[in-house]
């Protein structure tokens, strides 16, 4: 078993699911956001996702789109970054960090490099939404290599083959995006019906071994409620930026507290 | 020009997030089941000839020949397309391709406002719901597009993230298509975007080029020696090169924005003097005008169409491989080629086109005097009618927009009234 998989489980134990929080490195400054990433840390939640900004984020929305684009303002490097998320996860072993990117930043630092760096600084898991499994061989060794996962995504219009498949190949975790469309309130709210959620979930169940974590649209306890025993991990992102910005770390605490206590 | 599974060499290729991989499937499917089918192809070549009047001629310049003393100059006249550009032959591939997928919506994302004005219009045709994304400082500098894009019954959203431009208008059409695949098409202007669509557009496009086959050989009985387009996002390049790529006699010069200067964020340079590096985004693999770390940066043109930061993967591994020679245009160059078109032929040139005039223009004089050039004029300049008095410094524009501002309706309720 994967190690994300394993410290899920261990985790589980204790608790009916697990919380992963979203931060943008860098936004609104590096400093500011390891200070938030830290906070969090302290209140215990169990995974943090933490998002290296690129200048053309199509999976996301206008949040967390703003926020990557004021990160950018300064100019970010990808290997201090895993530093200082490594000395984090030092600091909190009760907890995990991946790393969340687009793939040209990823690709440019060099797959294999992120991959061997990742492992060194104990950041277990990358996801990279827009690499597709077809395309990621290569990535997929470096990540076997140095024993780190790499997480894939399914969505509610993944054709069940596929879904079968991506399923059969999660370690770590499977992101299971819980609805079409992007990250967070944006004006392209879906009008299509999706399947409903637990029957989506149910399916995926069947298939994957590997812990489920789901996210997108994810702002109310009914929300994470609903979860409890058909997921693992609730993924929190553009909810949790839009509390930040809101009312900084306070009102970002209260949300989780909110959700999840 | 066939891929490899979506690649060209090292370029193109499919990196889309997972919640369109339904979609991109149906379009490749589609797509590649319409192109076999005799009866899409004839209502393909319908709606050619009878919505946007091809074919489009292949026009003699006998005094700009005379002028250089070198090359016998044509024009492969695009500008003669309705809605004054190349753009149209592929929206109207692809919108019959949409009603052949049972989608009632298109979502289109737009620079200058040409490709807009294109899939509005098609739309509008088809009956098809319309959405065009538009960068609000785009929207800014060519809001008489945007007011045609809207009589025509499209709804025009302005991006408000990052530059404000193409690119982001472009990730913004990429994400309206994630919430709304189901029943909606993201109608690609150009060669880019995941696969299919820079073959499918170039698919579309290359209607350009097998004209000028037959048209080369019944004016002058050869094919043309070179052939000269301007390359943004490539699609009226591939358009006129694909079908001449196994005639090896045949050369192909594309001409690139250089715009103000070779610094970065001054031009739109992506395939020559390593200026552009390999990158990955917005759903394909291309040269991107990028920093070291990846992150994408702004381009500058004096032609909004060829603002982009990246480049159709098909012609980023034909630069690749030496079959297309890319050059590139200054922004003065373009305006003095605008220019002179329009005095010693009486042709009014899209400030795009342009710019492979003034490629095209600079060879001219040192080829042989029997040698034959094609240059893809690929829209006309009636929009460009703002930045060209700018830019030649009419001094009568000012006066013009004064009165007109002075006599506009300002009182907007009444006007509605009166209407």
């Amino acid at each position: 078993m994967s190690q994300l998989a394993e410290f899920t489980q261990q985790k589980l134990i204790r608790k009916p699911i697990l919380a992963m929080t979203h931060v943008v490195y860098g936004y609104p400054s590096v400093t500011e956001s390891l200070s938030w990433m830290r906070r969090l840390l302290e209140e215990g939640v169990d995974f943090i996702e933490v998002q290296f900004p690129f200048s053309d984020p199509v999976a996301d929305g206008p949040s967390i789109v703003a926020a990557c684009h004021k990160a950018l303002e300064q100019t970010l490097d990808v290997d201090t970054c895993l530093s200082q998320l490594g000395e984090l996860a030092r600091d909190f072993p009760e907890s995990r960090i991946v790393l969340m990117s687009y793939l040209n930043p990823m690709y440019r630092f060099g797959l294999e490099k992120l991959a061997k760096r990742a492992s060194e600084e104990n950041i277990q898991g990358l996801i990279l939404p827009d690499l597709p499994i077809e395309a990621a061989s290569q990535y997929q060794q470096a990540c076997h290599r140095h024993n780190i996962d790499p997480v894939w995504l399914v969505t509610p219009v993944t054709p069940t083959e596929r879904l079968t498949m991506l399923a059969s190949q999660a370690s770590g975790f499977l992101y299971c995006v819980a609805r079409s469309g992007v990250t967070g309130h944006s004006s392209h709210e879906s009008k299509a019906k999706d399947t409903s959620l637990d029957d989506y979930l149910a399916l995926i169940k069947q298939h994957a071994s590997a812990p489920i974590g789901v996210g997108f649209g994810l702002r109310k306890r009914s929300q994470i409620e609903q979860l409890i025993g058909k997921a693992d991990i609730a993924i929190l992102g553009s909810a949790l930026l839009d509390a930040y910005n809101q009312g900084g770390q306070k009102a970002g605490i209260e949300l989780i507290k909110e959700l999840f206590h | 020009m066939q891929s490899e599974n979506g690649f060209y060499g090292q370029y193109g290729g499919s990196y889309i997030p997972e919640i369109l991989f339904a979609s991109q499937q149906q379009i490749l499917t589609a797509f590649e089941e319409a192109k076999q089918d005799e009866s899409f192809l004839a209502e393909l070549n319908k709606q050619w000839q009878q919505f946007s009047g091809r074919p489009t001629p292949l026009t003699f310049c006998a005094n700009l020949t005379e002028h250089f003393g070198g090359a016998q100059i044509y024009l492969k006249r695009e500008d003669l397309n309705h809605s004054g550009a190349h753009k149209m032959n592929n929206v109207i591939g692809q919108g019959l391709l949409v009603k052949r997928m049972g989608k009632k919506r298109v979502i289109a994302e737009t620079g200058a406002g040409q490709h807009g004005i294109a899939t509005a219009l098609v739309a509008a045709r088809l009956g098809l719901e319309c959405t065009i994304y538009m960068g609000a400082k785009d929207i800014e500098r060519q809001y008489p597009n945007v007011f045609w894009m809207k009589q025509l019954g499209a709804e025009v959203v302005p991006v408000t993230t990052g530059a404000q431009t193409l690119r982001d208008a472009l990730d913004e059409a990429l994400r309206d298509w994630s919430s709304s695949h189901e029943e909606s098409h993201y109608l690609i202007g150009t060669s880019c975007g995941c696969a299919p669509f820079p073959e499918m557009v170039a698919f579309f496009q290359s209607v350009i080029g097998n004209e000028v086959r037959e048209q080369s050989v019944t004016q002058f009985d050869q094919f043309p020696d070179r052939l000269y387009a301007c390359v943004g996002g490539g699609s009226n390049a591939c358009g006129l090169f694909l079908p001449f790529l196994d005639d090896k006699d045949v050369e192909m010069i594309g001409v690139e924005a250089g715009g103000k200067g070779l610094a970065l964020g001054e031009h739109s340079i992506r395939l020559s003097h390593n200026l552009g590096q390999p990158g990955i985004a917005q759903g394909f693999a291309t040269m991107f005008l990028q920093d070291n770390t990846g992150q994408l940066q702004e381009t500058h043109s004096i032609a909004a169409g060829l603002d982009y930061v990246g480049v159709s993967p098909i012609i980023a591994h034909l630069a690749e491989t030496g079959r297309v020679k890319m050059t590139y245009a200054m922004d003065d160059d373009v305006i003095a080629a605008c220019t002179l078109l329009l005095k010693k032929e009486g042709i009014i040139p899209a400030l795009e086109s342009s710019h492979a005039l003034a490629g095209a223009f600079k060879d001219a004089p040192n080829l042989p005097k029997d040698s034959k050039i094609v240059i893809n004029l690929s829209g006309r300049g009636d929009k460009d009618i703002f930045n060209v008095a700018k830019a030649v410094q009419d001094e009568t524009f000012p006066e013009f927009l004064n009165d007109y501002l002075a006599s506009y309706p300002t009182r907007h309720l009444d006007n509605q009234e009166q209407n």
